[in-house]
């Protein structure tokens, strides 16, 4: 998805406006957290799990040389070939070549965050080959020309009326309405498009060391025909994914699709270990792996925020979020959104790009709660604010940065005077008379306090103070 | 091009983790052993397993038949054939399958046989016919390993999915199974090429949270279970 600069505060305004939106919003993050939380009552120990699965996360990425290195072993062996990709621009150029050297014409693609983050799309496109997105959100979005909202239901931002609309004018059928029919619509041109195409690529959720094998996983079998039925598979997987050994699978499955969507499982876990061997009658004649590293490798070397990389994009964090719930994720300006956006985005992007994003929370914890791996997200939240800060970027960031330390020195020398304090304390009674709002608050103030009205109301100065109020209180009831 | 980002790429993360400790990680575990008290625990569960089963299958949306006898699967099949008006079928050639001899019951019925060989045949069966490698109790779960008697497409490109599950197939969780898949490969090498979970049809929920089946998979999944 083309990217040029987080601008969180003007895309999050235009968010809060869009009603459609935040009803929309309000829907998904509620039906997936009842969904996650039921599921993860059930399991008997699952903050051990959650302690178990961090464990492990910690331990392949502290040795992600080593595991690296066996992954690509064993996907060798396997028949499979493997292919390193150290920025979005080098790992489209491969998957071209891949498609260029077997004729690829046409291509079907299955979810995948990290196709979006190297803007794969566009790249075929330059190319001049046919690219198909087939996961239904993931469809409606590319025949819109939009980019996902939301990292497991990307068209959420989307009504039934808008999709009906946008099927009839692109694909010149008549208006269907019922999400059954369009659905239907749905499958029998998408279908037409696997059995035409050359090339599928999908991603991956894990990446086994000890076996070579990528597990893909999905509600809707779309990436099951992607990696099955075209004669070249191509798995682009971020060098995050790995996960050591094959019994791994069992308990990030399990958190994961607890995590996602509430599910016990989900519908469909494709397990692929290299391309058909000679004696399976289908599958693909070739497998590829493109390990792509766009800025993770560089992550690990900052121990405060390495943990970043532990995250198995459940989206959990997204849901629970107060502020993804009101601003969606298109405000956080590029492929990944919420908590999690807010932490990659800056650290893949660098932190000049998006120097908003860390100040996107209000660091109240509820995403380190939900987290299957357990990310301090308040912690690496922090961690950046500080980089944002020292390296002076964004000015207003760093104007406001002063102003603020101005206003606390001078809080702090009037509460050390009593008298001042006092006196300092009737002015701004009187002071703030002519911006009181008819709710009591004060809801639009002059610069610099517009900064914060701009955005939400401000309580007003009460006209007694609390030690004022007490008295009274006191001697009225002796 | 390639070969310099690899070395790059492994220096860079080489260089990030100056100073953590590199601890031998790939522990020995006897799988062996952890199978045969796992496969012991099954066996006397087993009862309580396939109650377990049919239940999760039911909460995903899947037909099931709980079968006595062979000739119960056999009159659940006519039956089927003619409430879906079945013309084709798709199916495994599996040792289990074959004794079974499903495969001459569907011709002499009047279906016409497909193989996975080609895909634009395939997608026009009306039913694919499998067994079930291992079926997974407390999730509903189905377990397809491709080999060269069990073509991945079987289960995916026709409209309806109709899966034979054993007895002896169930294991109690995901944690027991992939346990006992790796006591099944002490050589990693012999991996299969692809191993499917199959946890009720199709479905998707991107339209208003609409839940939909058979977007992209079998609209329908039916699991016929043996005693």
């Amino acid at each position: 998805m083309e990217f040029e600069e987080v601008r969180f505060e003007e895309d999050s305004e235009k968010a809060l406006r869009n009603k459609s939106l935040q009803k929309a919003l309000v829907n998904v993050t509620n039906r997936f957290r009842s969904a996650r939380n039921k599921a993860s009552e059930e399991v008997p120990d699952w903050e051990g799990l959650r302690t178990a699965a961090r464990e492990i996360k910690k331990e392949t990425i502290e040795n992600l040389d080593k595991y690296l290195l066996m992954l690509e072993e064993k996907v060798k062996k396997a028949g499979g070939k493997v292919h390193w990709a150290k920025d979005a621009e080098e790992a489209s150029q491969i998957i071209i070549n891949i498609a260029r050297e077997g004729r690829v014409k046409s291509v079907v693609k299955s979810k995948s965050m990290a196709t979006e983050e190297i803007e794969l799309n566009s790249s075929f496109e330059h190319a001049g080959i046919k690219v198909v997105e087939t996961d239904l959100g993931e469809y409606i979005i590319q025949l819109a020309g939009e980019h996902p909202s939301h990292i497991i239901v990307p068209a959420i931002h989307k009504t039934k009326e808008d999709i009906s609309i946008l099927f009839s004018e692109k694909l010149g059928i008549p208006r269907y309405d019922k999400p059954e029919e369009l659905t239907k619509v749905a499958r029998e041109k998408l279908r037409g498009e696997f059995l035409n195409a050359d090339m599928g690529v999908s991603g991956a959720n894990f990446a086994v060391a000890e076996t070579g094998t990528i597990a893909v996983v999905e509600n809707e079998g779309n990436a099951r025909l992607t990696t099955t039925v075209p004669k070249i598979h191509v798995a682009l997987v971020g060098i995050e994914k790995l996960i050591p050994r094959y019994e791994d699978l069992s308990l990030f499955l399990t958190v994961l699709a607890r995590s996602a969507t509430g599910q016990k499982s989900s519908t469909y876990v494709s397990f692929i270990t290299g391309p058909k061997r000679s004696t399976d009658i289908d599958g693909p004649e070739e497998f590829h792996l493109v390990l792509l590293d766009n800025g993770r490798s560089k992550i690990l070397a900052s121990e405060e925020t390495r943990e970043s990389l532990y995250c198995i994009r459940c989206g959990a964090c997204l849901n629970i979020c107060p502020v993804y719930r009101q601003v969606g994720g298109h405000s956080y300006g590029w492929v990944y959104s919420g908590p999690i956006g807010a932490i990659i985005t800056p650290q893949l992007m660098g932190i000049d790009k998006a120097p908003e994003l860390p100040f996107a929370s209000s660091l109240c914890g509820a995403c380190k709660d939900v987290c299957p791996v357990k990310i301090d997200f308040p912690k690496v939240l922090l961690e950046l604010r500080k980089k944002v800060v020292e390296s002076k970027m964004g000015d207003v960031r760093v104007g406001g940065a002063k102003l603020e330390k101005l206003g606390i020195r001078l809080w702090r020398f009037s509460v050390e005077h009593e008298s001042i304090y006092k006196i300092t304390n009737k002015l701004s009674y009187y002071f703030q008379l002519p911006w009181r709002g008819s709710n009591g608050k004060l809801n639009s103030l002059p610069y610099p306090f517009s900064r914060w009205t701009d955005q939400r109301d401000f309580p007003a100065v009460a006209k007694k103070t609390f030690r004022e109020k007490w008295k009274e209180i006191k001697s009225e009831t002796g | 091009m390639s070969n310099n980002s690899r070395e790059e790429i492994l220096h860079t993360i080489r260089k990030g983790l100056e100073g953590v400790g590199l601890e031998e990680t790939l522990e020995e575990r006897n799988f062996l052993s952890e199978t045969e008290e796992i496969q012991k625990l099954t066996k006397e569960l087993q009862s309580k397993l396939k109650t377990q089963f049919v239940g999760e299958l039911e909460n995903v949306n899947t037909n099931v038949l709980e079968a006595g006898s062979e000739d119960e699967v056999k009159s659940f099949l006519q039956d089927l054939i003619k409430e879906k008006e079945l013309k084709s079928f798709a199916i495994w050639e599996s040792e289990f399958l074959k004794e079974m001899n499903l495969k001459q019951e569907l011709k002499d019925a009047g279906l016409k046989l497909i193989t996975a060989k080609n895909k634009n045949r395939i997608a026009k069966a009306d039913i694919g016919i499998t067994e079930v490698d291992y079926a997974i109790a407390d999730t509903g779960t189905l377990v397809l390993l491709t080999d060269k008697n069990q073509p991945r497409s079987v289960s995916l490109l026709p409209p309806i999915h109709l899966a034979i599950v054993r007895p002896e197939n169930l294991v109690r969780n995901i944690n027991d199974l992939f346990i006992i898949l790796k006591s099944r490969l002490p050589n990693t090498d012999d991996i299969s090429s692809c191993m499917t979970f199959i946890t009720g049809p199709s479905r998707t929920a991107d339209i208003e949270l609409n839940l939909t089946l058979g977007v992209h998979g079998p609209k329908e999944l039916y699991v016929v279970i043996l005693s």
